[in-house]
């Protein structure tokens, strides 16, 4: 580099001249460990999906346990509305590889490229998240109120209570995915000044 | 024969041959604990290794490289930060950085751990920038890589100067 100072000279000669451990890897070892990261990325897809397993196997119990016809439907729309949320979750790609093109973007390209898909993730949280099971919990709740289980006193205020706090759990996660959202966002309109200015 | 045309497999082995070093010095700059340090230089591996099947040489084979280590570890850094409260920085770990001949000098050591502390605290940005000046590429290069103008670059490889002056300064005094 032109105008190279003596202060640059040293510096870059500390930096490159630093003990490395010549790590090599064969073209061999390189497939066998684009074969072993692959299947980890399997292996925490599957784990993922046995525990929504679970979640459905749970209201699926439910579901033939019940002998309420609307409470059944509730319980049959949260399981499709869980098993849409897994599958946008893979398929919005939480755990995917890194793009294989990566070489053809520069860093600021790259970096405005992941950050515009989490923000879109986390900004679309109503359609994908909160918005599949809602369905499901409204007929529950509706199943709940009208056949009033145990004949309970002071069934209304239960009944609003429980609307209240699972809509205040929605409308919390929906709001810290708004911040989260923002947050990406004016790392995003960072980027673009530093990429306008020439 | 043109890079583009030859098989991503020699053309890896090439690649190695001539940037293993420099890989692993990037790989020191984005991470301090010693075991995830390997895994991240594997990840830039199988990244590289990967990337050649789409080398279509419309940018010269090192500003590749580099975009594509960069790139894996940029993402390495914003998946880990979520783990952590701030990127690692810590003098202990940078201790363990390898010298086994013990042929640096402990001034050298220390040195290059100042340096490296002053790297590990930069967002992702700002340490290619500096990784690239260290590494000795000039600006235009430097831009193509990040993106950035090469006139911002400029800019900021004079920040980096000044408070690399300032920290080695500082750090000379507090070691009298």
């Amino acid at each position: 580099m032109n105008g190279e100072s003596s202060n640059d000279r040293e510096m870059r000669e500390l930096w490159q001249s630093q003990k490395t451990e010549g790590v090599r890897m064969s073209v061999e070892q390189i497939r066998l460990s684009a074969g072993k990261f692959q299947r980890r990325i399997e292996w925490r897809n599957a784990r993922e999906y046995a525990a929504a397993l679970v979640v459905v196997a749970f209201f699926g119990f439910q579901f033939i346990r019940t002998g309420d016809a609307l409470t059944r439907l509730g319980f049959g729309l949260i399981i499709a509305g869980v098993c849409y949320v897994i599958w946008q979750l893979h398929a919005r790609g939480s755990g995917r590889p890194l793009p294989e093109d990566m070489g053809l973007a520069s860093s600021i390209e790259f970096q405005r490229h992941e950050l515009k898909r989490q923000r879109d993730l986390l900004r679309s949280v109503w359609n994908w998240y909160l918005g599949p099971v809602i369905p499901g919990l409204a007929v529950l709740i509706a199943a709940f109120a009208r056949t009033n289980p145990g004949h309970l006193k002071h069934f209304e205020l239960i009944l609003t209570t429980y609307v209240l706090v699972i809509a205040g759990a929605f409308v919390g996660i929906a709001k810290l995915n708004e911040r989260a959202a923002r947050r990406l966002q004016r790392r995003i309109d960072e980027l673009d000044d530093l990429s306008s200015q020439g | 024969m043109a890079e583009t045309e030859r098989n991503p497999d020699q053309l890896y082995d090439d690649i190695v041959a001539q940037y293993g070093p420099a890989l692993e010095r990037l790989a020191y700059a984005y991470e301090a604990d010693p075991e995830i340090r390997r895994d991240l230089l594997q990840e830039i591996h199988i990244a590289l290794w990967r990337s050649f099947a789409g080398f279509d040489g419309r940018c010269s084979q090192r500003t590749w490289v580099y975009r594509v280590a960069h790139n894996v570890a940029a993402s390495h850094v914003g998946r880990h930060a979520r783990d952590r409260k701030r990127t690692l920085v810590g003098l202990d770990n940078l201790a363990n950085l390898p010298d086994p001949e013990g042929q640096q000098s402990a001034d050298r050591r220390r040195a290059l751990n100042r340096l490296m502390e002053v790297i590990q605290q930069l967002e992702p940005l700002d340490r290619q920038v500096m990784l690239a000046y260290l590494e000795g590429m000039d600006a235009a290069e430097t831009a193509e890589i990040t993106g950035l103008s090469a006139r911002n670059v400029a800019t900021k490889i004079h920040r980096i100067k000044a408070v690399l002056a300032r920290r080695f300064q500082e750090g000379g005094r507090n070691e009298r």
